[in-house]
């Protein structure tokens, strides 16, 4: 889905390897889901076997806000 | 996992009211903070008398000016004329002389000028009024019609304006002199040396759309309420309850908005403002108000002395649950109001609902029901509105997820119960409680060994949570499964008396079971043990809030603290009267500034002082706010307890405690399952993941995770790895770095929200 809105979107960089694969992270289409909620967005993925990274600052900081407005819808 | 910590949407289309429109206005009527204060109730012209004291107060005499203008065309013959029922109702006048009010208006009047503005531009009405009458009455009605911008013709037998004011009020001419300024910009036609006969009114009454005001129309008798006689004309009212120029005013302001209703084709009776005096129950403490010696009024006074008398006005207004609660000063409502947010947020089907975090940061202690006067129940209402929002689906499970799954450890991996060995009846069961088990291990284990060796009948041991944070975060069936659960393992132990450590556990088993002591009874019983600590300086005592309504509780642990030889130093809030910690109602999982601001609330009368506690929540939650505080066990048995163990540490005290009664007097060995590599946390990273709510359980579990499935992201730049793992309703990640079998732990954090590729 090309025209699909991504609401966030973080590059993978170059320094970011698979552990278990052996292969660099790239910038893949991802989906945070809450409660009923999807999210689509854009974050460093393994290739072959989907990992999906989220860093700190993501994960404390927007992921959290999203996470405690939707908890009080 | 059971279906309680099955995470769904909180968009459901369940309803369920929170109370009947009676329950929830019976409620309301209780908190009077909002009533008006008894001067502006008693004032039939509804003045805010408080307000008007206020400004002068301040110094602001142009807005004392613009309050009597308000209610009054020409204020300065009111403030002259008024025989002021606010001074009698004034409360002051409990302690000493009422405020001067009616000399402080006439300072007013004195030390203020008449605004030369003319308000808010207002379009000219159509309908023609004449008025006519030469009386205070028809001067005030006129004034107070052409205000509302109705073009008034005033008919007056007197001859010029200074005749027309002799006529209506019997006041020095000096002072009726200075209200032809107000008379002029009255907006007001009149007609003066017009001799009023009926010829002269049935001629001119064709002119008019509306005529009033001259007794020789009247035809019937005056509506009490309207001022209207059965023509539709307004009159003063025969019955005189205040000063004539008091009654002159109000009788006009009625008679003014009945003129409008007619004009407007509209019953006069109809939708009327509500008039004249009211009733107030507004309560005012007069503990805290000091005396103040009343100015003489000699001549008019002076803007200092003006000002000096108005600020001897109380401005009354309750404000006693705010003393006390840190929670409502938080949210800055009174119960009154955030009970009519909390009850229209449990209604929201579709949309934020603002006030959750609201109704869960209260402690649910029930100090508000002891200080309000009427006994406003705000904990009832905060549980029933958790209580409803679980059941009709709108709670989210993160509020409170942490919490319960605590309970559930305390009454699992932490959860022992056992006969006193060598006994195959007990009397006695002792329950110390999760909080103390988490905290004060050690104390726990000597208690259980004195009462074994002191009590006689045999006393069995329950390591278990009551089951009180279930019903603290509204979940009734959860609740119900555990109190199920709690008595299926006392029938195992045979029914016996249930000896409680905690007063939160008490009362709390005292619901559901027929006898439950406190540890408190058992000691004062038996004595104290050898050993205990002496206390030589005077203590405060912090009560329990679960021991509010329990004064016999509140006596015996005085009573051991006078045998371990303390002086009790009574404060304010002690007693029936004590806050909370923090601890109750799940607020410090919730809310921790406000749980944090309660903790300080609880030592505020003296934050130096040492504190003994009865509940070991209290005594962590005290201790952790740096207060110098003491569970009566510890000074008892003389052992302390750490400082303020952290989350994960309160787990592994309570499997502890187990493992070691287990292995000493039951002689079970526990297998302790130790994981198979070694890790090392920074002070740094532990505090993040005691913020952040992450237990180190989950911390290794993430890593046995990895392990496993070596799933990790390297980062070349630092060398470090992270993992994640989900585990229930939460995504841990772990970032490391790691070495054969040892683990060196960076950061860890957590989200809620689910990912994966797309």
């Amino acid at each position: 889905m090309p025209n699909e809105k991504t609401y966030y979107s973080l590059e993978a960089g170059q320094n970011l390897v698979c552990h278990k694969c052996g292969v660099h992270l790239i910038k893949g289409n991802a989906v945070f889901e809450y409660l009923d909620n999807a999210f689509p967005v854009e974050l460093p993925v393994c290739p072959q076997c989907g990992f999906v990274y989220v860093p700190e600052e993501l994960a404390m900081g927007r992921v959290l806000s999203v996470e405690k407005v939707l908890e009080d819808k | 996992m059971t279906d309680h910590f099955k995470e769904r949407s909180t968009r459901d289309y369940h309803q369920k009211q929170l109370f009947s429109k009676e329950d929830l206005e019976r409620r309301e009527s209780l908190c009077t903070h909002e009533d008006p204060p008894f001067c502006n109730a008693a004032c039939p012209l509804k003045l805010d008398v408080k307000a008007m004291l206020a400004a002068v107060s301040d110094g602001d005499f142009a807005k004392g000016r613009s309050l009597m203008e308000f209610i009054s065309p020409f204020p300065e013959i009111l403030a002259w004329g008024c025989d002021a029922p606010c001074r009698k109702v004034c409360r002051r006048s409990e302690i000493e002389e009422s405020v001067n009010i009616p000399a402080i208006e006439r300072a007013i009047m004195q030390h203020s000028m008449v605004p030369k503005a003319k308000g808010l531009l207002k379009l000219r009405k159509k309908q023609r009024l004449a008025v006519f009458g030469s009386s205070l009455f028809t001067l005030a009605l006129a004034a107070d019609m052409a205000a509302k911008k109705y073009p008034v013709t005033l008919y007056t037998e007197a001859e010029d304006e200074m005749d027309l004011m002799r006529r209506c009020a019997d006041l020095p001419d000096e002072i009726l002199q200075r209200q032809l300024p107000l008379l002029r910009k009255a907006d007001l036609k009149i007609c003066y040396s017009t001799i009023v006969d009926r010829a002269f009114l049935e001629n001119e009454e064709k002119n008019y759309d509306l005529v009033c005001g001259a007794e020789y129309l009247k035809t019937d008798e005056v509506d009490p309420v309207t001022l209207c006689d059965d023509g539709n004309r307004v009159f003063p009212h025969a019955e005189k309850k205040y000063s004539p120029i008091l009654q002159s005013f109000f009788d006009a302001r009625r008679a003014a908005v009945s003129l409008e209703r007619i004009i407007q084709r509209i019953d006069p009776h109809k939708s009327r403002p509500q008039e004249g005096e009211t009733e107030s129950h507004l309560f005012t403490n007069l503990t805290y108000i000091p005396s103040e010696e009343a100015v003489i009024e000699n001549g008019v006074y002076s803007r200092e002395e003006a000002i000096r008398e108005a600020t001897r006005c109380i401005q009354c207004e309750c404000v006693e649950c705010f003393r006390g609660c840190a929670y409502l000063r938080a949210f800055k409502r009174y119960p009154r109001l955030l009970t009519r947010e909390i009850y229209n947020n449990t209604g929201i089907i579709m949309g934020d609902h603002m006030m959750n975090k609201a109704l869960n940061s209260c402690s649910l202690c029930g100090q508000c029901t002891v200080t309000c006067p009427n006994g406003y129940d705000m904990a009832d209402i905060c549980r029933a509105a958790r209580e409803n929002m679980v059941d009709t689906r709108k709670m989210s499970l993160a509020v409170h997820e942490f919490a319960l799954l605590d309970m559930l450890f305390s009454n699992n991996e932490g959860y022992l119960a056992r006969k006193q060995p060598g006994h195959e009846t007990c009397r006695y069961v002792y329950f110390p409680g999760c909080q103390a088990n988490g905290i004060a291990p050690d104390t726990v284990y000597e208690t259980y060994r004195d009462l074994m060796n002191r009590k006689e009948g045999g006393v069995a041991l329950m390591l278990g949570c009551c089951s009180v944070i279930a019903k603290w975060a509204g979940r009734r069936e959860l609740y119900e499964e555990q109190i199920s659960f709690l008595k299926e393992e006392m029938h195992k132990l045979g029914d016996p008396i249930i000896i409680a450590g905690c007063p939160t556990c008490r009362s709390t088993l005292r619901e559901h079971f027929p006898e439950v002591i406190g540890l408190w009874d058992v000691l004062e019983e038996i004595g104290l043990p050898a050993g205990h600590e002496t206390l030589t300086n005077e203590v405060m005592i912090h009560d329990a809030c679960s021991a509010r309504n329990d004064a016999a509780t509140q006596d015996a642990i005085r009573r051991i603290v006078s045998s371990l030889g303390g002086t009790v130093k009574e404060g304010t809030w002690s007693k029936e009267r004590t806050a909370c910690c923090g601890y109750g109602g799940l607020v410090s999982y919730v809310n921790r500034e406000i749980a944090s601001q309660m903790s300080e609330e609880c030592v505020k009368e003296d934050p130096d002082a040492t504190y003994v506690t009865y509940c070991m929540a209290c005594r962590d939650r005290l201790k952790r706010q740096g207060t110098d505080a003491v569970h009566f066990s510890e000074l008892v048995y003389g052992i302390s307890a750490d400082d303020s163990p952290g989350l994960s540490q309160k787990r592994k005290n309570r499997k502890q405690l187990k493992e070691k009664l287990l292995k000493e007097d039951w002689k079970e060995e526990t297998m302790e399952e130790k994981p198979a590599f070694t890790y090392e946390l920074s002070e740094e990273v532990r505090q993040k993941m005691e913020d952040r709510m992450i237990l180190e359980s989950d911390l290794l579990e993430t890593i046995q995770a990895y392990r496993d499935t070596q799933m990790a992201v390297y980062n070349e730049a630092d060398e470090t790895l992270t993992t994640q793992h989900r585990i229930g309703n939460v995504s841990f990640w772990v970032r490391f770095q790691e070495e054969e079998n040892h683990y060196k732990i960076l950061s860890v954090y957590s989200h809620r929200m689910t990912v994966r590729t797309r």
